[in-house]
């Protein structure tokens, strides 16, 4: 079977180093090029030194933390895309990062599959092209491919074409929600959250986000939920 | 063995934290779940898994933990009833297609047993082995 | 009916008597020595003192004879033990489990054993009565899976000046009775409500919150 991620250049930043081991030890199978930094300075030293295709980020590290460290990739201009790994329980801090063009979560912990399915996931989205699109799935990963690029109005666009496609997933209208709140649109976001609601009320990401804008949860930060979805192959 | 299972372990005392330490140094994902943070102290420094604190008779603490992803999920605590049912929602709730259980009552075996639980009860190897030596006189230290 | 309770503490004590002013005979299995001389003293039952998940204390106490068992200790684990030792090696026809963990309610039907969960009888009391006069909860029936739920109209309901046929309930409901002027009316689609009727209704779990809004007009 042909591996499209072989050799390509992985950083993981993470303090802890059962992390670092865990996250190591599940990727060895894709045979990627993977190096490791204890924190945000090693990291940002060492993507200057060598470009990496994507990044495995954990948010919460002493000294510099996950999201100044995502901050400065950005502002750096490097390609990378980022997968940012949380702890249970904390609201990601969703908005801040998708403006910053990160929008894979993954929760600790995770099994090995989960985190190979999803670094899969994120590199052959570099290859999906808008011709190709066939489905639900496809939809929402170039939704995300334009989200990584920065691009939010064409991933508002991509998020209802895959509404269009299959109009039963929450996902679908939470991202569309955390779109319109970026764009300043509260009302449209809200009715968007109680969409996803509607669908699924246990959806947590939408209560959430939901909880936030009504202001009947505290907490300040957006929702985004990370699920492992397989794209759809065309015949 | 197969490399790279996702296994879930349940009590992070000397038998949990010993499985914890092995599986994890043999390339496995491992979960160790455990009512008191302190009993993480017992994981080795090369502990490559994660560790999750919280009471696993409480189906919240199992999706946290992942259980849903899990390939084996062991039951190490020292209480059986506590063993007995996270064995028993491992499978029915979220189908882990492997479950083990230790179990000190002798008694309770043919429950698990017929429950379809795999059960180490660590009272009857202990006797069995015992008996072994006494039988057929060779050391226990002998023992392949 | 022998019915043998595992647990202690107030509620236990009560059961019992409860049980025992039915006319029903019953054992209590309970770890503390303090309480089973307590309950002893005070009640007609057996007490045995000890684990009541240990096989030997259920045969101890009667559980072969025993036409239910009620586990209502203070952990899950022990009343999903206690229940299935009860009903897979004593054969006794009712087990009963009593659950802190709202979830482990649904858990311990698929584990085939019947549960209640008194965390989410009290969280549905608190977040479903508007005003405590208004709305009582009757019965839970049907294993939980039925809600029977008796509510007193005000002047601003909703529904009051509809007939049955006009409201628009959400589905899997009903409104089984009209109480008015001490009358009780079972009624039909041309059936008026009025302020001050006091309606039984029927719900499932999952609608009970928005038929309750749509009656009530109350957000909950």
């Amino acid at each position: 079977m042909e591996a499209p991620e072989r050799g390509k250049p992985v950083l993981i930043v993470d303090d802890e180093k059962n992390i670092r081991l865990t996250l190591s030890q599940a990727l060895e199978a894709l045979a990627l090029d993977i190096d490791t930094a204890v924190n945000g300075e090693e990291a940002l030293a060492k993507l200057k030194e060598k470009p990496a295709r994507l990044v495995l980020l954990d948010l919460k590290m002493p000294g510099m933390d996950g999201m100044e460290v995502l901050r400065r990739i950005r502002k750096s201009r490097s390609p990378a895309r980022v997968i940012i790994i949380t702890a249970h329980g904390t609201i990601e801090s969703a908005v801040e990062a998708m403006k910053l063009g990160a929008v894979d979560f993954i929760q600790k912990p995770f099994a090995p599959k989960e985190i190979r399915a999803m670094v899969t996931k994120v590199l052959d989205r570099e290859a999906l092209a808008a011709e190709n699109a066939c489905g639900y799935e496809e939809h929402i990963e170039l939704a995300k491919k334009s989200i990584g690029q920065q691009e939010f109005g064409a991933a508002a666009k991509r998020v209802r074409q895959a509404i269009a496609a299959d109009a039963t997933k929450p996902e679908a209208f939470n991202l569309l929600g955390v779109l319109m709140e970026m764009d300043g649109n509260k009302l449209e976001a809200q009715k968007d959250y109680r969409a996803a609601l509607a669908l699924d009320p246990t959806y947590k990401p939408a209560q959430e986000n939901l909880g936030r804008t009504t202001g009947l949860t505290s907490g300040g930060q957006m929702s985004m939920g990370g699920t492992v979805n397989k794209p759809c192959r065309k015949e | 063995m197969a490399s790279d299972l996702f296994i879930v372990i349940v009590g992070c005392g000397r038998l949990g934290s010993h499985l914890a330490n092995q599986l994890s140094r043999a390339g496995h994902g491992a979960v160790v779940i455990d009512l008191a943070e302190k009993a993480f102290a017992n994981l080795s420094a090369e502990y490559s898994g994660f560790s999750v604190e919280g009471d696993a008779t409480e189906l919240a603490v199992l999706q946290q933990a992942k259980v849903g992803k899990a390939d084996i999920v062991i039951a190490t605590t020292r209480d059986d009833n506590v063993n007995l049912m996270v064995a028993q929602v491992a499978r029915a709730e979220f189908h882990v297609p492997r479950v083990l259980a230790r179990v000190f009552e002798p008694r309770r075996k043919p429950i698990y047993r017929r429950l379809g639980i795999e059960t180490v009860c660590p009272t009857s190897v202990a006797a069995e082995l015992f008996l072994e030596s006494i039988a057929a006189p060779r050391s226990l230290e002998n023992r392949p | 009916m022998r019915v043998l309770i595992v647990g202690g503490s107030k509620a236990v004590y009560f059961l019992c008597r409860t049980f025992l002013a039915k006319g029903h005979y019953v054992t209590v299995i309970n770890r503390d020595p303090g309480e089973c001389v307590r309950m002893a003293r005070r009640l007609k039952v057996t007490v045995i003192q000890g684990d009541g998940s240990d096989p030997t204390i259920l045969e101890e106490a009667g559980a072969h004879g025993a036409d239910a068992v009620l586990a209502v200790t203070p952990n899950d684990q022990d009343n999903l033990a206690i229940c299935q030792l009860a009903s897979m090696l004593f054969d006794v026809p009712r087990a009963v489990a009593m659950v802190h963990d709202p979830d482990n309610e649904r858990v311990f039907q698929k584990l085939g054993v019947a549960a209640f969960s008194t965390t989410r009888t009290i969280a549905s009391m608190i977040e479903q009565r508007t005003a405590l006069d208004e709305i009582t909860n009757l019965i839970p029936v049907g294993e939980g899976k039925v809600n029977i739920t008796e509510i007193r109209l005000q002047p601003d309901s909703p529904v009051v000046g509809k007939t049955l046929r006009e409201l628009s309930l959400p589905g899997d409901s009903l409104i089984a009775v009209v109480m008015r002027g001490g009358e009780a009316i079972v009624p039909r689609g041309d059936t008026g409500l009025r302020a001050g009727d006091q309606i039984v209704l029927i719900t499932l779990p999952a609608n009970h919150g928005p038929v309750l809004k749509a009656i009530t007009g109350e957000t909950i």
